[in-house]
């Protein structure tokens, strides 16, 4: 059997090859032909950039994919006051939130999302309650993450705050999947009811995989004066324009340095404390990505395989 | 109860793992805070070493730690850094410099900066004393190891050491 193989050599590794070749040649029967390039050194250093920058790339992408992470799950993030921090219980609280996530799906949303939880309540008939409302705060780290739903029924303003691991919540719906423009909306409360009335058997709104989370830029309007907060100093991106409402000097106050704090702006140092810096969340969410993937891919067949049941005997 | 924010990324500080962000006792409040650490960051870029006192030299160091790892993961080009190194340097040539010297000698995967204790000179103000410096500057280097024999230091005292010794021994 005869072979040729053409190999290009640098200078540095030319004598070990011939070393090589030679003391194998008579082992096998390949024909060796060594081709002299002009400039040796070339082809070597460029395939070496190339795959250290393919390299490079792909560490990046696995990176970003690792942090964006970060929207869906906020949840795996410690508290960032390093006071409180410990690994040991940070691990341990991550094992018992996936070990709840494989019994029950607890689904993507935001604030600003319409959300439907039934849980077990001993108090009511059926001893089962669902309620539907609009999501408006998601706060808290590790197995204390919890969520606000807000609601109008029966003309009163009903709110319930669920642990997102609480074991009496039996299933998580996403009614509507969209994001608003503030982290919070605890101005409803202020705002007419009408922009927190949902029907409470509204049907779920599918979007195609892999489709970006939509923005609702809704603006709401306040109900006149007294609030429960002064919203016109909270800087909100969702509120209508309020000036018209307030009296002078309250709009002189609202305008004051000391409660638009234009110098936090760029504080770095504050910036640093309230997040989880990025080698830490990349330590996080590779430790918690390949379950989180595992338990999808079963949901997903789940979804699709067919329920079938023993035929039986009929007349 | 508390969340981490999610919006911003940081890179993680090199130089300590515990940060308390001090007051800084000030008579303008927060307010005057930030001034002083925007006035001492822009002499750090500028002169490269400076002399502080160590409360406000170990602040400035993190605020230019995280500055310098900001700007470099975002690149000199973007619009983000460009308006943070406008916040934070009160000079123009130094922003010129940040850009065009700075940054690319930082393009390193470490910290950016040095701080020492600095003895105090008796009688006087007895805070305690910092020097802070940037990395790779072209001053001569602040301490000697101690290992080193031929230091001038080390002969210095090895010298007094003796001569002291004989004082003793004379009387």
């Amino acid at each position: 059997m005869a072979m040729s193989v053409r190999v290009r050599l640098g200078s540095q590794f030319r004598n070990i090859m011939r070393v090589c070749f030679h003391e194998n040649r008579h082992m096998s029967t390949a024909e060796i032909v060594v081709e002299k390039s002009e400039n040796p050194k070339e082809p070597e250093r460029i395939s070496l950039e190339e795959q250290q920058r393919l390299n490079d790339i792909a560490k990046n992408e696995r990176m970003e994919k690792l942090l964006n992470m970060r929207f869906a799950y906020q949840e795996f993030l410690p508290d960032p006051n390093p006071k409180n921090r410990n690994t040991l219980k940070e691990r341990l609280e991550r094992r018992d939130m996936l070990a709840r996530r494989s019994n029950v799906e607890i689904p993507e949303f935001y604030v600003g999302s319409l959300v439907a939880v039934m849980h077990s309540d001993p108090h009511a008939p059926g001893k089962n309650n669902r309620f539907m409302g609009i999501c408006i705060q998601k706060i808290g780290a590790g197995l204390r993450a919890s969520f606000i739903l807000r609601n109008f029924i029966d003309g009163e303003g009903v709110e319930i705050n669920f642990d997102m691991y609480d074991p009496t919540i039996q299933r998580i719906d996403v009614i509507r999947l969209e994001k608003r423009l503030d982290e919070e909306l605890f101005y409803l409360r202020d705002a007419p009811p009408e922009y927190s009335t949902f029907p409470v058997d509204m049907e779920p709104e599918y979007q195609p995989e892999g489709s970006a989370v939509p923005v609702n830029e809704i603006k709401v309007p306040l109900k006149p004066l007294p609030w429960l907060v002064k919203w016109e100093r909270m800087g909100m991106k969702g509120i209508r324009d309020v000036t018209s409402m307030l009296t002078e000097k309250r709009l002189r106050m609202s305008k004051l340095k000391q409660f638009n704090k234009p110098w936090e702006k760029y504080d770095l140092l504050k910036m640093y404390s309230e997040t989880i810096p990025i080698e830490d969340q990349v330590e996080i969410f590779s430790e918690i990505q390949e379950k989180l993937h595992e338990l999808e891919q079963h949901r997903y067949k789940m979804k699709r395989s067919r329920n079938f049941v023993k035929p039986t005997k009929m007349g | 109860m508390n969340q981490a924010k999610i919006l911003n990324l940081v890179a993680k500080l090199k130089h300590t793992n515990n940060i308390k962000p001090r007051k800084l006792k000030n008579y303008r409040g927060p307010e005057g805070r930030i001034a002083m650490l925007q006035k001492s960051l822009t002499a750090l870029l500028k002169y490269e070493r400076i002399e502080l006192n160590f409360n406000r030299a170990d602040e400035t160091r993190a605020y230019a730690e995280i500055f310098m790892s900001q700007i470099a993961k975002q690149g000199s080009q973007n619009q983000k850094s460009i308006d943070m190194a406008n916040f934070w340097i009160l000079e123009n040539q130094i922003i010129y410099k940040l850009f065009n010297v700075l940054v690319p000698r930082f393009s390193n995967d470490v910290s950016y900066t040095n701080l020492y204790h600095h003895p105090n000179v008796y009688p006087g103000i007895l805070r305690p004393k910092a020097i802070l410096e940037l990395k790779n500057n072209s001053f001569p280097k602040v301490s000697s190891s101690i290992k080193n024999q031929s230091s001038v230091e080390n002969i210095l005292l090895k010298e007094s050491h003796k001569r002291h010794f004989i004082d003793v021994i004379t009387q």
